[in-house]
């Protein structure tokens, strides 16, 4: 009856392209890598080809079988810029992605609980996680970090602890809404236990704003990785990743030498924006 | 009516575009309104009553335009004018009243002041020597102490109360015409009759032509001299009121049920001192909903419930269904004490006590197709599912709903074929008895008489018993054996259908029979000398007068009433009403 047309601008293609193409470099980056992203090789600190030389370049490595070139150069300890900023993609995905999908889950069951049960106990928890969200996430999560250590899960959990408030709160409000509605008194006076009208009927009505929530905490998630390896919060610098790579050649910016650091903060950047425009297209096109 | 008719307004190929799909809304319509005529436009939601409504001032909804056409007002074309021209006749010559009358008053001002810059806008500049008061204008709208209420907010209003702003409003500036879209919708009956008994008296002694935008029968009987009606934006009848509804009648197939006398004298639920309150956030006050309810339904009853909107009817069936647990009271269900049972036993119970709800949107899954919500309530769990979707479609074929609706989802049904379905998920689970919470109140009136057919016909046929919660007189008088009326959380009139309706004794349930519209437009209320009138509007339920409640609205009152709660007490045997008045009558 009401089939509301789906728009999508420009804008909105270039975003999935780009999406699509980091998801893609997520699952198979390492087959197109051409050096070994943690070793080191001879030549240190090189810049990066010209431009206008790429196509011979590229030409040669297909055709010819030539060593590749350093496509973005080489840091001040010889590593390859191209191979790392590829293979940080996976790192940065992976724990945005577990982050999210850990504090969603985490988030949207607590919602659904305390929105049914309300009693001092529930209260309690829910004032518990508004103390938590008072504090900024970024240093909250670097103090968590340092606290518990620099590896890749406790990474991934300070970052859901963080982000389960707001799945929290928006699944609550959702279920407030709901369980007054009609719908859910046929099933209760058809003799549905309440679990089963928890499960069958709230959650699914009150999951909207969390998915959307979902693609939008992406981005920031992605950003909150990078920052925190940046001040040196993350993980552990051999590990390709997009923030550590900026900050160890942010040294080498006043030699003169901008590759290192140019290259993975572009593809932070276009990473974030893309997600968050795809984040922006399901916010508009979702059904409710 | 009118001896020497003289158009006012003329309507000529008026249309309206959708400027999205070039296609036509309204139009092109051609109809003229004479001096003090009331114009009653009529058609289901979507037939173009509102699109009329705005296009008369020039006005049109987002993404529509006024295509062609011409609306003349005493020989002015309105749709020719410039915008700045335009301005200068919405308001003074021709005014509008809208269906949500607080929405329509701006919250940062007062009244009065909101009254007199309409006033002072149209008429102040021109004639300086005229005084103005808004209070005189708020008194012929018959607003109580309008010194006082000059000076109020749009919040501090009752609906009723904002909706008589709305008038003096549109009256101060002396309009010819006034447009009023669904002006009544919002109001409970009592004073739905106190304001178009204002608005006809308007008419007739100003010679204000009057264009009443409504879906309901009872006010084009009652109240217009015309009807205009609507489909898909024509106009499908121009025709006098009496004329139209003597077509109406013959058009109408009268299905009518012999009621079987079903003399059965099994309680199947019974319902004793009911109690419930509500507490109020950020004060120790409760808000009183249901006091001292009690109610017997025999097996194969159909028992109303009426009162106007919190009145705590909708708080009993809730209780009822323990939906929501009561303050105080016994719930009786085929012996078994409701209260004193476990959850789980109660959840067993459930199925054979179900409830059909107001509003049908709200009462199916969004994300579920009908088919899994009707099979929800199936009561035998352990026939398969083959056989049960036989079974829904046998039900739903019955009750003449097309098969394919049960693949699709609630909000691509209409709400008169939704309604028909809750009542077939009430009915697969085989009740013994169903609490109808207002099941017609948000369904156009043609589908209205099919639900209550329905209905009558699942008594028959399945033997359940019903209690039949409306504000809908109409209905009530059509379908239930019994009535109690209850104003303010007590029942004050309790006997059978017939005995109410054809001589109510509480003053209330006289005046909420008399303000019933018929459907006859040769008996019309206002016809009527002996309209037994309430005044003022209904006390709040949070800050209840200590003797009967209805004291300060009633006519008969006296001293005594306003000091002393009062008893239901028994007369002739079959008969509960709640007034000491009545008792000094009857017990001598």
């Amino acid at each position: 009856m009401n089939n509301k047309e789906i728009k999508i601008s420009s804008l909105d293609i270039f975003g999935f392209l780009i999406t699509g193409t980091v998801i893609f470099l997520a699952i198979f980056g390492d087959l197109i890598v051409p050096y070994d992203p943690t070793m080191v090789t001879n030549t240190v600190s090189k810049s990066p080809p010209p431009l206008s030389s790429w196509p011979s370049l590229f030409w040669d490595v297909l055709v010819n079988d030539i060593p590749s070139p350093h496509w973005f150069g080489t840091d001040s300890s010889g590593l390859d810029v191209f191979s790392r900023t590829i293979a940080a993609v996976r790192t940065d995905l992976i724990i945005a992605f577990s982050a999210n999908i850990i504090s969603a889950s985490l988030g949207v069951f607590l919602g659904v609980v305390l929105g049914y049960f309300r009693n001092i106990l529930s209260e309690t928890l829910l004032r518990l996680f508004d103390l938590l969200q008072s504090f900024p996430v970024f240093i909250t999560a670097m103090i968590l970090v340092a606290l518990a250590g620099r590896t890749w899960i406790n990474i991934i959990l300070a970052m859901s602890l963080l982000y389960t408030p707001i799945y929290l709160r928006l699944t609550r409000t959702e279920v407030l809404s709901l369980i007054n509605r009609g719908f859910i008194y046929a099933a209760r006076v058809s003799g549905k236990t309440e679990l089963y009208i928890a499960i069958r009927h709230i959650l699914p009505n009150a999951l909207g704003p969390a998915l959307v929530q979902f693609s939008i905490t992406i981005g920031f998630a992605i950003l909150l990785t990078a920052g925190l390896s940046f001040v040196g919060a993350g993980v552990r610098p051999p590990t390709p990743e997009w923030g550590s790579m900026i900050a160890s050649g942010a040294g080498q910016l006043v030699l003169g030498d901008w590759w290192p650091s140019v290259f993975p903060g572009v593809a932070t950047s276009l990473t974030v924006f893309a997600f968050a425009v795809c984040g922006n297209f399901i916010e508009k096109n979702y059904d409710r | 009516m009118i001896d020497k008719p003289e158009i006012v307004l003329s309507v000529e190929c008026l249309s309206v575009l959708n400027t999205l799909n070039q296609k036509k809304i309204i139009g092109p319509l051609n109809f003229n309104a004479y001096r003090g005529e009331i114009i009653g436009v009529t058609g289901g939601s979507g037939s173009g009553k509102s699109a009329l409504a705005y296009a008369l001032l020039g006005f049109s909804f987002r993404n529509c335009k006024i295509n062609s056409g011409s609306v003349f007002l005493n020989d002015i074309d309105l749709i020719d004018l410039e915008e700045k021209e335009l301005e200068k006749v919405r308001g003074k010559e021709i005014s509008l009243i809208v269906q949500n009358p607080r929405s329509a008053l701006n919250p940062m001002y007062t009244i009065g002041y909101q009254i007199s810059r309409v006033w002072n806008k149209h008429v102040g500049k021109i004639n300086t020597n005229e005084y103005f008061r808004p209070e005189d204008m708020l008194k012929l709208v018959g607003i109580n102490d309008p010194k006082r209420r000059i000076n109020s907010f749009a919040h501090e209003l009752s609906g009723g109360m904002a909706q008589r702003v709305l008038i003096a409003l549109a009256l101060s500036t002396k309009p010819s015409i006034i447009i009023a879209d669904e002006p009544t919708s919002g109001l409970d009956v009592t004073v739905q009759a106190q304001f178009l008994d204002m608005i006809w008296k308007t008419s007739k002694d100003k010679g204000v032509t009057i264009i009443l935008c409504t879906q309901d029968r009872g006010i084009l009987a009652n109240y217009c001299d015309t009807v205009i009606e609507m489909e898909k934006g024509l106009i499908t009848k121009n025709e006098d009121v009496k004329i139209y509804f003597k077509n109406l009648k013959n058009s109408r197939i009268d299905e009518k049920i012999a009621k079987k006398v079903i003399n059965s004298d099994k309680i199947i639920y019974k319902i004793k001192n009911l109690r419930k309150t509500f507490p109020i956030k950020e004060s120790k006050k409760t808000l009183q909903a249901v006091e001292n309810f009690s109610l017997s339904i025999r097996k194969n009853e159909i028992i109303g419930l009426v009162g106007e909107s919190g009145s705590g009817k909708s708080t009993v069936g809730k209780c009822i269904l323990k939906l929501i647990n009561p303050d105080k009271g016994d719930l009786i269900f085929d012996e078994i004490d409701l209260g004193k049972i476990s959850p789980n036993e109660l959840r067993k119970l459930r199925k054979r006590i179900q409830i059909v709800q107001q509003d049908p949107h709200d009462s199916f899954d969004p994300r579920w197709r009908i088919e899994q919500s009707l099979m929800e309530s199936f009561n035998n769990p352990s026939s398969n599912s083959k056989r049960k979707l036989n079974t829904i479609k046998k039900i739903t074929k019955d009750f003449g709903i097309d098969g394919e609706v049960l693949y699709k989802y609630p909000k691509n049904v209409s709400p008169g074929v939704l309604q028909r379905l809750a009542i077939a998920r009430a009915i697969l689970a085989s009740p013994d008895f169903v609490v109808l919470d207002e099941p017609t109140s948000l369904v156009a009136p043609n589908d209205r008489e099919r639900i209550l057919s329905l209905l009558k016909k699942i008594r028959e046929d399945y033997g359940v018993s019903y209690l039949f919660i409306s504000h809908d007189l109409r209905s009530v008088i059509s379908i239930c054996d019994k009535v109690a009326v209850m104003y303010l959380g007590q029942v004050v009139e309790y006997g059978s259908t017939k005995d109410i309706f054809n001589k109510p004794l509480h003053p209330y349930t006289c005046a909420l029979v008399d303000s019933e519209l018929g459907l006859d437009p040769n008996q019309r209320r206002i016809d009527n000398s002996k309209i037994f009138n309430l005044s003022g509007e209904i006390p709040s339920p949070v800050d209840l007068p200590s003797g009967c409640y209805l004291a300060s609205r009633c006519p008969k009152s006296v001293k005594s009433c306003y000091a002393k709660s009062q008893k239901l007490e028994n007369y002739f045997g079959n008969r509960e009403v709640r007034c000491d008045q009545i008792k000094r009558i009857y017990s001598r």
